[in-house]
């Protein structure tokens, strides 16, 4: 639809200073993702994978380089601008799920919608959202720990649709579930796809990998693949 | 529409219950420390002032020399203004001169006559000090437990030493004057008046009997020669400057000083400023409670976030602000705080009390307002230290790189 690129990464390097020395995670990644990309992100473990993931979800900045998100350049945002861009633009979905323990499974999808709006949700939207990811209301009452691994990913990818955010990013989303629940989960997100979110996939998993229309594989910090 | 960084604050006291209530038990004895320390010093001091304050406000002036025994049986009686024995008594000029010093600082102005007498009920005999006061002015600083004030030409109050020891009751006669004499004078009870203890305005009514002005310069002469005047100040601040201008007007311009003036007021706020010092000083012991307390909230709270850490990484990553997640804990000791200082509030108006009446005997001055608004200020100060507590642990939470906080475990 547009031409512009959603996400824009130009040289990008992320470099860790470590008392061994200087650890370069990422180097010169140049990248664009397209709004309306199903994304996979591979490679082996070391890779770079998590801190490219870190550098998606906005939850750090590149050392050099300039990473453009929605057409922002991140390192120009102050602390309070990314954090609502986390909040508004971007969905995650861990593979540790990353519930919040002491909300109920309805509470930790109206969270995001708390922290957008600054008040409880009377619109239906948490229990929609929930509804439209297989989950009924009986089930929203309970706690993470009752819910079981497919269950709970599945409150998360509704608790990263919430605020309807252009981007879900998911990080080994089917890492701590059985290949039929994955699956399942995997579906979901293809939906979503479907209905013009870019979705952005980090696994290690090629036949995960393979429900995406674009493969970017990682190595020593390079793109090998793309 | 409730928070919902209360709710999980809340749930997080819960979870944590037998902790929680173990942190707040140190601000409950912080609260009761400090309230019924202050209740007890200033329930001390109001117990002290009360006992002391009776004519506090009240400015005495006798003559110079003190004069000894009563003004004689002299014929020259009333009128005599009797000059050359200036002296001796303070004479009708120097009260209007007092009264002029005094202006409208004063809201009354007593001449007070006395002397000691002997005196019998029936078939007992007693002794005791004789006071001959305008009954107008009676009620201005003494109170009638019993009875009526002064109507008749024989109508006299009678102090509660003398009407306990004696028995007398509302219509009961006395014989005033030296038992030797042969006629004796009768009055008529017809008060009572409360115990007033050692008066800081020389009107000591315990062991005494008040007869009215009239009837007292009938009986024992010197009209007009007063051998004290009471000045009562309306406001106990100007106390002082009515002082010096009565002292001003009628020493200045003699030798040696005529007449001697002296108030309770300085002695009153010596013991004061005592009562003062010592009450800081129980309330500075007090204090380390809640010093102890605070640190116990400190550990808590650090053990909070420090056992939530992934939890905060969570809600950092999909997008809270510092401030919420500073908000979150500070609710949470803020939590504690309340729980703390409701629980240490009741328990201190309980054992307040009872220290209270254990130390200083009485509860009277209990539910006064300077000493119960010590419940309130521990339980706020209480709070206030809770909240101090969880600055850190909360400035700590919400400083956490989410991508590390993600990581732990």
């Amino acid at each position: 639809m547009t031409d512009t690129p959603l996400i824009r990464l130009v040289d990008v390097s992320k470099v860790y200073h470590l008392e061994a020395g200087d650890f370069t995670a990422l180097n010169h990644i140049t990248l664009d993702i397209m709004e309306g990309e199903f994304v996979a992100l591979m490679g082996p473990s070391g890779s770079g994978k998590s801190t490219m993931m870190n550098q998606l979800g906005i939850l750090d900045v590149p050392s050099t380089g300039e990473l453009f998100m929605n057409g922002k350049n991140v390192a120009g945002m102050t602390n309070l601008e990314r954090t609502h861009m986390r909040r508004d633009v971007i969905g995650y979905v861990f593979q540790k799920f990353y519930l919040i323990p002491l909300l109920s499974a309805y509470e930790n999808v109206e969270y995001p919608l708390i922290l957008k709006y600054k008040k409880r949700d009377s619109t239906g939207r948490a229990a929609a959202v929930l509804k439209s990811v297989g989950f009924d209301d009986e089930m929203s009452a309970h706690r993470p720990n009752q819910l079981s691994g497919g269950q709970q990913q599945r409150v998360a990818i509704a608790r990263a649709l919430v605020n309807d955010p252009k981007i879900i990013l998911c990080d080994e989303p089917t890492g701590n579930l059985d290949r039929k629940t994955g699956f399942q989960i995997m579906d979901i997100l293809c939906g979503l796809h479907r209905e013009g979110k870019t979705v952005i996939l980090v696994t290690h998993d090629p036949k995960i990998a393979e429900y995406a229309h674009r493969t970017i594989t990682l190595e020593d910090g390079r793109i090998a693949e793309s | 529409m409730r928070d919902i960084f209360f709710d999980l604050s809340v749930r997080s006291v819960r979870l944590n219950f037998l902790r929680s209530i173990l942190a707040s038990i140190g601000i409950v004895i912080g609260v009761v420390a400090i309230s019924s320390m202050g209740m007890l010093g200033t329930n001390m001091q109001l117990e002290v002032k009360g006992q002391l304050s009776a004519g506090a406000n009240t400015i005495v002036i006798t003559p110079d020399v003190v004069r000894m025994g009563p003004p004689g049986f002299s014929p020259q009686g009333s009128g005599g203004t009797s000059s050359s024995s200036s002296s001796s008594v303070i004479t009708k000029s120097q009260l209007s001169k007092i009264k002029l010093a005094a202006g409208a600082n004063a809201s009354a102005i007593i001449p007070v006559y006395s002397t000691n007498t002997e005196f019998t009920l029936g078939s007992v005999n007693g002794r005791g000090t004789i006071y001959g006061i305008d009954p107008d002015y009676i009620t201005r600083f003494l109170t009638i437990e019993n009875g009526t004030n002064l109507v008749g030409a024989n109508d006299a109050l009678v102090g509660s030493s003398i009407a306990e020891n004696f028995e007398l009751k509302i219509g009961s006669k006395i014989k005033v004057g030296s038992t030797t004499s042969g006629s004796r004078a009768e009055v008529r009870v017809v008060g009572i008046l409360e115990e007033r203890g050692m008066a800081a305005d020389s009107v000591s009514t315990d062991n005494a009997i008040i007869v009215s002005e009239d009837w007292y310069t009938n009986q024992y002469g010197g009209k007009n020669e007063y051998p004290q005047i009471n000045v009562i100040v309306k406001n106990i601040d100007t106390i002082t400057e009515v002082e010096e201008a009565i002292d001003t007007r009628l020493n200045a311009n003699e030798k040696t000083p005529v007449i001697r003036i002296r108030d309770a007021s300085s002695m009153l706020s010596n013991i004061s400023s005592t009562l003062q010092t010592m009450t800081t000083f129980i309330l500075a012991i007090g204090a380390i409670s809640l010093l102890v307390a605070a640190t116990s909230i400190f550990n808590v709270m650090m053990m909070s976030v420090n056992e939530r850490i992934q939890e905060i990484g969570i809600l950092l990553s999909i997008g809270t602000e510092t401030g919420e997640i500073r908000r979150m804990f500070l609710y949470e000791a803020f939590i504690l705080g309340i729980i703390g200082a409701v629980v240490g509030g009741i328990a201190s108006i309980v054992i307040g009390y009872s220290v209270v009446s254990a130390m200083i005997g009485t509860t009277d001055y209990f539910f006064m307002p300077e000493s119960i608004a010590y419940v309130p200020i521990g339980m706020l100060i209480g709070i206030v230290v809770c909240i101090i507590s969880g600055l850190y642990p909360a400035w700590h939470a919400s400083n956490m790189d989410p991508i590390d906080a993600l990581r732990a475990e």
